[in-house]
């Protein structure tokens, strides 16, 4: 039994033209039996920041309060928001403090980082569950679909994407792949982060 | 000399993985089967060119992958079945009847196995394009597009979208098409292998895409195909061509 596949599900983000977006499923399982179409994996760290936390289910919920609670220190003593890179570097450290008794949990960071002359560029980041940091350019995917998500992501995925069809590009990778990932599905839902706003969508799929 | 009071334990795997991917498609009178040409053991290339994709007939194209000992002695042994056929009926034998005579031959070694994933891809007697699928055993079935091998898990839901049209919803007044044009297919089998292998460490290197044509039918789709080759035997009947391409080599 892999404590990965315990409770299942997953998470992919895409860096889009000035806009990223971050989905997951929200199947909640317990390994084959299904318990939840509607587990939250995707939190907002702050308005420009959002965390998915694919893995075991336990963990989600700690690490999440974890992530909470320091950032929230971190707002205090610095007296401003974190930024996504920092935040990045935030959870690898915290997931490498467990470096021998790991948190069963693959972190995606999508985010919007402020650039000097004031305008915003699309960051995302994932980590393994140890904390070893992915910069990628284009998407990160992670959970029990990942291998599905990587190749439709893959196939789908072009560079400099508009919100809607960035929209339209990782709602089709998730759910194509997550049909065919006994551990994911049950409906999912989508966040497209822009400049001035974060439009969140949920989707059906098939509930099967 | 060797203790004596200890057990002692020897084993012999008399298989191996050898990596690779296939994949098929079926138009309304093509057939595409595709493989990759890299040959692996564990973190070694073997060979950057060992074919996966067979003629069988004019109108038969078998793809094998998984143990490539096994898949080479497998289609060996077809190509034999199918010899002898052709000797006792002066024809060759129908598609369907050579999906039949694949998973008699796959069941018969129930209990030691070919270690292959087959497709088989061509033309059935009433001149669609068809695609047949087995799992090592020879439990089988006639689909229109089927991936396997090591980047099956990465191609299989790329084609539940771009040939099933999964999770897609057509335009009021519209239907999705039941059969996608050969242009459409072959682009969609390149973007498959592409992707697969940048994710992907055991397929890369070259890239060999079969066309099956039914009779009659004309090459629209395949004129301006850099590369391509005709592997037809006899005349009037249905056509094979064969298409190769590079896939990055890392």
């Amino acid at each position: 039994m892999s404590i990965m596949e315990y409770n299942g599900g997953s998470v992919i983000a895409m860096v889009g033209k000035d806009c990223v977006a971050i989905a997951s499923d929200l199947r909640l399982g317990n390994q084959a039996l299904s318990i939840s179409s509607n587990f939250q994996k995707i939190f907002p760290v702050t308005d420009r920041i959002y965390l998915g936390l694919p893995g075991l289910a336990t963990d989600v919920t700690t690490l999440r309060e974890r992530f909470r609670y320091r950032v929230n220190m971190y707002t205090i003593k610095e007296e401003r928001e974190i930024e996504p890179e920092t935040f990045a570097h935030l959870v690898s450290s915290t997931l490498y403090e467990h470096r021998f008794g790991q948190y069963f949990i693959e972190p995606v960071i999508a985010g919007l980082s402020k650039t000097p002359s004031g305008g915003v560029k699309p960051f995302i980041a994932a980590t393994d569950i140890i904390g070893c940091l992915n910069f990628a350019k284009d998407f990160v995917v992670a959970g029990t679909a990942s291998s599905k998500l990587f190749g439709v992501a893959e196939g789908l995925w072009e560079p400099d994407l508009e919100p809607e069809d960035l929209f339209e590009t990782i709602s089709q990778s998730l759910l194509n792949a997550v049909d065919r990932d006994a551990f994911s599905g049950w409906g999912a839902i989508v966040h497209v982060i822009t400049k001035d706003k974060v439009t969140t969508r949920t989707l059906k799929g098939r509930m099967d | 000399m060797a203790s004596l009071a200890h057990p002692q334990q020897r084993q012999f795997n008399p298989y191996s993985e050898n990596g690779g991917t296939i994949l098929a498609i079926a138009g309304a009178d093509f057939s595409v089967i595709a493989g990759d040409t890299r040959q692996s053991e564990g973190y070694s290339i073997q060979t950057r060119y060992a074919p996966k994709v067979f003629r069988l007939t004019d109108r038969a194209v078998l793809a094998v992958n998984g143990f490539a000992a096994d898949g080479n002695m497998f289609v060996k042994k077809v190509k034999q079945r199918l010899e002898w056929y052709r000797h006792a009926h002066a024809k060759d034998m129908p598609l369907r009847a050579i999906a039949r005579l694949i998973q008699t031959m796959l069941y018969a070694r129930r209990f030691f196995p070919y270690y292959v994933y087959n497709i088989l891809g061509g033309i059935e007697e009433d001149g669609t394009g068809a695609v047949y699928s087995f799992d090592p055993v020879g439990s089988y079935e006639r689909e229109a597009c089927r991936a396997a091998g090591a980047a099956s898990s990465l191609v299989q839901p790329f084609l539940d979208n771009q040939i099933y049209f999964k999770n897609q919803r057509p335009a009021p007044g519209t239907s999705h098409p039941v059969h996608l044009p050969l242009p459409t297919v072959l682009s969609i089998v390149i973007d498959s292998f592409t992707s697969a292998t940048e994710r992907h460490i055991e397929v890369g290197d070259g890239l060999e895409i079969y066309v099956v044509l039914a009779k009659g039918r004309n090459l629209q789709g395949l004129e301006g195909i850099r590369g391509m080759q005709e592997l037809t035997v006899t005349e009037d009947g249905e056509r094979v061509f064969v298409v190769r391409r590079e896939l990055k080599k890392d």
